[in-house]
């Protein structure tokens, strides 16, 4: 008898996922062979309606509703690419403000990755105790945008609010609040037999692969390929608020777990940074003119490299908006990882990935 | 593992994340982006709001009974659509007069009904400005 | 940003030169509609480590012509590929429709020039 090999499907509807994406593996046993993958439920056309319905400024708030989890990245990717093509300054405060909510995004995208993989795993009062905590870092980026999800912060020039005293007090209780949590996580991750023990040289993305299939963001550095975005621009001052880059090793679902762990505390000493060290200024610079030519700009998305290319012809709409983000160019070397692993481990691996769907199909 | 053991423990007897609404209310923060709203008498009808906006949610268009504001020479009126808003607060910063002719307040629109005819309506709006 | 211009026929070549996997990330394959039936392919890259190292190459393309494919070289270039022939319309080698757009959606959306 020869070898049989059964399709078995995951999505586009499952209990594991957040959001539709479809993946039809092909099982021989219960070891994954093969994978195809299938991505574009939640197409919107988005590169289309900025470049036909909107005007270059308004682009800002249609880019942030790609995706709810990384809407001041999307946001913040454009601008910058607009503001360079209008050359226009920002002022050092807008900058830092900036990356303040870049790297608060970055603290709640993460735990909520973490407390999805930990669902996926079973544990389930591990991810309401998460999702339960990563509440208040959602109630100060309320307090300093006056939006709970859609931020509406950054536009072409600055940022649209600044905070006050009392706000400031109250992210660094958050911070402080989120810290302690956070060592009480990596204590959980490393320790707990479910969070450790069962994730170690599960979904593995060699260093090799890795390089091979550009894996970017948490997927890459957890398999040791230092690449983060932040150190390799510079129009954030990244380089003056403490930013670590911490590569881990393996490239195994735990790998990944403690990578995203510990940027998690370098983004809490980062904010806690930008509020020590907040220049005074004005938040906002008025920009004119229309813009001409084409920029491209990348930004470290909580997920990995989000990229923006934009190209203007002296108009108001654009003729062109790339938007090229994480989860997209990291789905060949999720295939990769599926190649190889159990199928029942899937819906984990995927977890751990942290995908965004609506980002990738836009 | 004894981490883990000692916090579910200990988790018996925290209270719970969630609230108890309605019987308790939920916490409106400060600055909570809500409903633009419009003081004629101050607007100078210089329509930046309405180019500012990026949904369009604001339109001036030609009335037959124009307010008496001396500034109104075109006849025009103000329109607003909330479930067209998305409270970015544009409008307010383009204002030359904000806080007196455009502010942003922390109420909360409404909901949308069919007897409101909310979207007939709008359209109607939208049309008047397109003709 | 640098930007090469090279040619349908010398792509493959050119990249199988300059691409070295553990310099350069491959970041997207792009497309800029630049008139009628004509279509730029940007292929763009980006050096692990340094600051703003970005270089394109770029070929302009006839929506009649056929782009080849750089699956060997890249394997990660097969989902930009796919997205490329979606929403320009141009046939790629080795990459099929469907990625975004169904059977009865709009083809090629992106593919009309505005300017």
């Amino acid at each position: 008898m020869g070898r049989k090999i059964i399709d078995i499907p995951l999505g586009s509807q499952h209990i594991s996922l957040l959001e539709p994406i479809k993946f039809r593996f092909a099982c021989e046993n219960e070891k994954i062979v093969d994978v195809s993958s299938d991505v574009g439920f939640v197409h919107r056309g988005i590169e289309k309606a900025c470049t036909t319905k909107f005007a270059y400024d308004a682009v800002p708030y249609v880019v942030a509703r790609i995706c709810g989890l990384c809407a001041i990245t999307h946001s913040l990717a454009y601008t910058t690419a607009a503001e360079s093509l209008l050359e226009g300054v920002v002022t050092r405060r807008a900058k830092y403000l900036r990356m303040l909510l870049v790297e608060l995004d970055r603290i709640h995208s993460h735990m909520l990755c973490l407390s999805h993989t930990a669902e996926n795993a079973g544990f389930e009062a591990m991810f309401m105790r998460i999702m339960g905590d990563r509440e208040s870092v959602m109630d100060i980026q309320e307090r300093i945008t006056g939006n709970r999800v859609q931020f509406d912060y950054v536009s072409i020039g600055g940022v649209n609010r600044d905070i006050t005293t009392d706000i400031e007090k109250e992210i660094r209780k958050t911070l402080a609040f989120i810290r302690e949590k956070t060592h009480g996580y990596l204590e959980e991750f490393t320790t707990n037999w479910s969070l450790s023990l069962k994730f170690k040289g599960v979904g593995v993305l060699t260093l090799d692969e890795a390089y091979r299939y550009n894996a970017i963001g948490p997927l890459a550095r957890a398999a040791g390929l230092a690449t983060d975005v932040r150190s390799e621009t510079d129009y954030l001052p990244y380089n003056e608020i403490g930013y670590e880059m911490r590569v881990g090793e393996g490239g195994d679902i735990y790998s990944r777990n403690i990578v995203r762990l510990f940027e998690i505390l370098n983004s809490i000493t980062m904010c806690e940074n930008i509020l020590g060290g907040l220049p005074e200024g004005e938040i906002q610079t008025k920009m004119k003119g229309k813009p001409t030519g084409e920029a491209l700009v990348r930004l470290e998305a909580p997920r990995g490299e989000l990229m923006y290319y934009i190209r203007g012809e002296g108009k108001a709409m654009l003729s062109r908006v790339r938007i090229k983000t994480p989860t997209f160019a990291s789905i060949p070397a999720f295939i990769e990882v599926f190649k190889g692993s159990e199928y029942a481990d899937a819906p984990a691996i995927l977890a751990s990935f942290d995908p965004c769907m609506s980002c990738t199909a836009k | 593992m004894w981490y883990s053991v000692k916090k579910a423990f200990t988790n018996l007897l925290s209270p719970p994340q969630t609230i108890d609404y309605p019987a308790t209310p939920i916490k409106r923060v400060e600055r909570y982006r809500g409903l633009i709203e419009y003081g004629e008498e101050h607007c100078i009808y210089c329509l930046k709001c309405e180019k500012a906006c990026p949904p369009g949610a604001i339109l001036f268009t030609h009335t037959d009974t124009p307010t008496e504001n001396p500034k109104n020479k075109k006849s025009l009126a103000y329109d607003y659509n909330p479930h067209l808003c998305i409270y970015c607060g544009e409008c307010v910063r383009a204002c030359p007069k904000p806080n007196e002719a455009l502010w942003q307040s922390e109420k909360k629109p409404g909901i949308g009904v069919k007897e409101d005819r909310v979207n007939e309506r709008w359209f109607e709006v939208e049309g008047r400005k397109g003709s | 940003m640098k930007k090469i211009e090279t040619t349908l026929e010398s792509v493959v070549s050119d990249l199988t030169a300059f691409y070295d996997y553990k310099v350069w990330e491959f970041l997207t394959l792009n497309g800029v509609a630049i008139d009628e039936g004509t279509t730029e392919i940007q292929w763009i890259f980006s050096r692990y480590g340094a600051i703003d190292d970005v270089v394109i190459y770029y070929a302009p393309v006839k929506n009649s012509e056929t782009v080849p494919s750089v699956v060997d070289l890249i394997p990660s270039a097969i989902i930009s590929q796919r997205e490329i022939v979606d929403m320009f319309g141009i046939t790629v080698e080795n990459s099929e429709k469907g990625l975004y757009l169904d059977e009865d959606s709009l083809s090629a959306p992106l593919a009309t020039c505005r300017i």
